[in-house]
């Protein structure tokens, strides 16, 4: 999948924007505050509608004004090209259109725009607790069938109902609590080991991948497990579930079960999220979302347009230059401060200067 | 928190937000437009809502919308007593109704099971439910509830209450839309279609 063209208003600090991308290294240049990172906002938003910065719809509108405007051209492996228009207000709903025809669904926006995101937040991935690797895995099975999207809804709307059960008995099991407890978990046992079973057949198919694109970023090979393997998963959620209800009544939470679930790595035995250094962290972060990048553009037959965030201040030189000449297939959208090496083969580069866009004619 | 409008102002956007579906900043809105509205048109959505209210009961044995102590369909003897689908809300029944599929009776449990907004099964019109089973002779009960979290639980549960009464409980299969081409179907409804297949009589 290819971006061909790029039109933001009142979008961040862009009051009036156009730009067009090539396929290949695109390089988006300008020095911090100037607006690059709005640029992969934008279009990260377009494919997810959310902001990878994980900020509210205002935080994107320009100051002073009610709606934004974000168009994007893109043209498809299959030769069709489709429009997308998002209009971001800060009263009332956004909207979508694709094609311009409105979409019935938000849900229905995913798979028409696929970006793979890099950040330097990603380091959070590694280093913070479980939830971030589970929305990794989760993201990752949405991207890949719809229906995921829909069961992680339905495991977590599950797990707050059985807590809110255990909350309103106080902890104290009567029959009327211990009635509702069975049918709760009767539908958590079926959602969550759907979900189990998913995340862990993912797990399986990302690990080869990640640890390749480590050991080609690190340029030697390394020492990585990475394993999900949740207890209930192995004993059954139902029976897991009965095992815990003393303990569920005693802390009122529902204490088992896929949202408790971690995605555990370790380099050189020790685990990466306290024991490895600040470099090993960002090469795993970023190794972890080539590999999504990867398994996607071969399970859905369409590479997503990866946009790398200000990863080379993050990444130390040898790194750097071997992502670089690394650059997996499809096409990339890369933002930096400063001027790239020539390794990186740039097609084309944008040069952003306090919300203005000074596009470079294309070179080969 | 000290408001910014006028008491009476204020006390309207309260009443207006506490209605489902409407958050703060539309019970704002809608109170701005009311207050700007012509006197006229004001009564008579106030006379509306009252006149509503007071001729808009609920059927004495299903539970449905009505105008008198039974509903049209429960008051009416050309419909099978032995069949009753059961649904979520008065408006479910209308959907129903429009696919001219069903001639049995309905049961409107007003609400799902939801623990996160105080609704157990003692809330909802389930006992009613089971206090018609033997008198009416029914032999089957259809769930018709909303394929999503609670509607799920909800039918688990009444098919465990009901099944020891030994009637048939079935749940109708949520299908495609009819004229849409498989190929343009949402996956989603695709596959809950397919678990939902049925054996083809031939
Ligand atoms: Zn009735």
């Amino acid at each position: 999948m290819i971006l061909r063209h790029l039109h933001l208003s009142n979008f961040r600090n862009f009051i009036d924007a156009q730009v067009s991308f090539t396929s290949g290294v695109n390089a988006i240049v300008g020095t911090n505050g100037q607006g690059k990172t709005s640029l992969a906002e934008a279009l990260g938003f377009l494919s997810t509608t959310k902001s990878f910065r994980g900020v509210p719809t205002e935080a994107m509108i320009r100051d002073s004004t009610h709606t934004a405007f974000i168009r994007a051209r893109v043209l498809h492996a299959d030769g069709r090209e489709v429009t997308i228009d998002a209009r971001l207000t800060n009263q009332g709903r956004n909207q979508v259109l694709v094609n311009g025809k409105k979409l019935p669904k938000i849900r229905d926006l995913l798979g028409i725009l696929r970006t793979t995101v890099f950040s330097p937040d990603d380091l959070d991935l590694v280093k913070s607790g479980p939830h971030l690797r589970r929305d990794y895995l989760d993201d990752t099975l949405a991207a890949l069938a719809k229906k995921y999207d829909a069961l992680r809804l339905d495991v977590d709307r599950i797990v707050r109902q059985r807590n809110a059960v255990l909350k309103q008995s106080g902890g104290r099991l009567n029959s009327a609590v211990a009635s509702m407890l069975d049918l709760w978990d009767e539908k958590f046992s079926i959602s969550g080991t759907q979900l189990g079973a998913a995340r862990l057949e993912l797990a399986e198919k990302l690990t080869p991948l990640i640890v390749h694109a480590y050991e080609e970023l690190a340029q030697r090979p390394s020492d990585i497990t990475i394993s999900y393997s949740p207890e209930w998963l192995t004993v059954g959620l139902a029976k897991s579930l009965v095992e815990a209800r003393v303990e569920d009544l005693r802390r009122l939470i529902t204490t088992v079960g896929p949202h408790r679930d971690d995605f555990e790595i370790t380099i050189n035995s020790l685990p990466a999220r306290t024991h490895a250094s600040q470099g090993e962290q960002r090469t795993m972060a970023l190794a972890l979302r080539l590999a999504v990048h990867r398994l996607i553009g071969e399970q859905v037959g369409e590479t997503p347009i990866l946009i790398l965030d200000d990863v080379l201040s993050e990444l130390d030189p040898d790194r750097a230059r071997s992502l670089l000449q690394h650059f997996p297939v499809g096409q990339v959208l890369i933002t930096t401060a400063s001027e790239l090496p020539v390794e990186a083969h740039i097609a084309k580069k944008v040069e952003i200067r306090g919300g203005t866009i000074i596009s470079a004619p294309e070179s080969d | 928190m000290a408001s910014a409008y006028t008491q009476p102002m204020q006390a309207l956007i309260d009443a207006l937000s506490r209605l489902p579906g409407i958050g703060p900043k539309s019970a704002q809105r809608i109170a701005f437009h009311l207050i700007k509205c012509e006197e006229r048109d004001v009564e008579q959505l106030s006379s509306a809502i009252t006149k509503a209210k007071t001729m808009v009961k609920f059927c004495q044995r299903c539970f449905n919308f009505s105008e008198s102590d039974l509903c049209q369909y429960c008051g009416d003897d050309r419909r099978d007593a032995t069949t009753i689908c059961v649904v979520e809300e008065s408006r479910d029944v209308i959907a129903i109704e429009k696919t001219r599929e069903f001639s049995g009776q309905y049961h409107v449990l007003l609400g799902t099971i939801n623990p996160l907004d105080g609704v157990g099964p003692e809330q909802l019109k389930i006992r009613e439910l089971l206090q018609r089973i033997e008198p009416q002779g029914v032999k089957e009960v259809i769930l018709c509830l909303n394929p999503n979290t609670e509607g799920d639980v909800t039918s688990m549960y009444l098919a465990r209450v009901l099944r020891p009464l030994g009637v048939k409980v079935t749940r109708i299969a949520s299908g495609l839309p009819v004229g849409g081409d498989l190929e343009y179907a949402d996956e989603l409804t695709l596959g809950r279609a397919l678990e939902g297949r049925r054996e083809v009589v031939g």
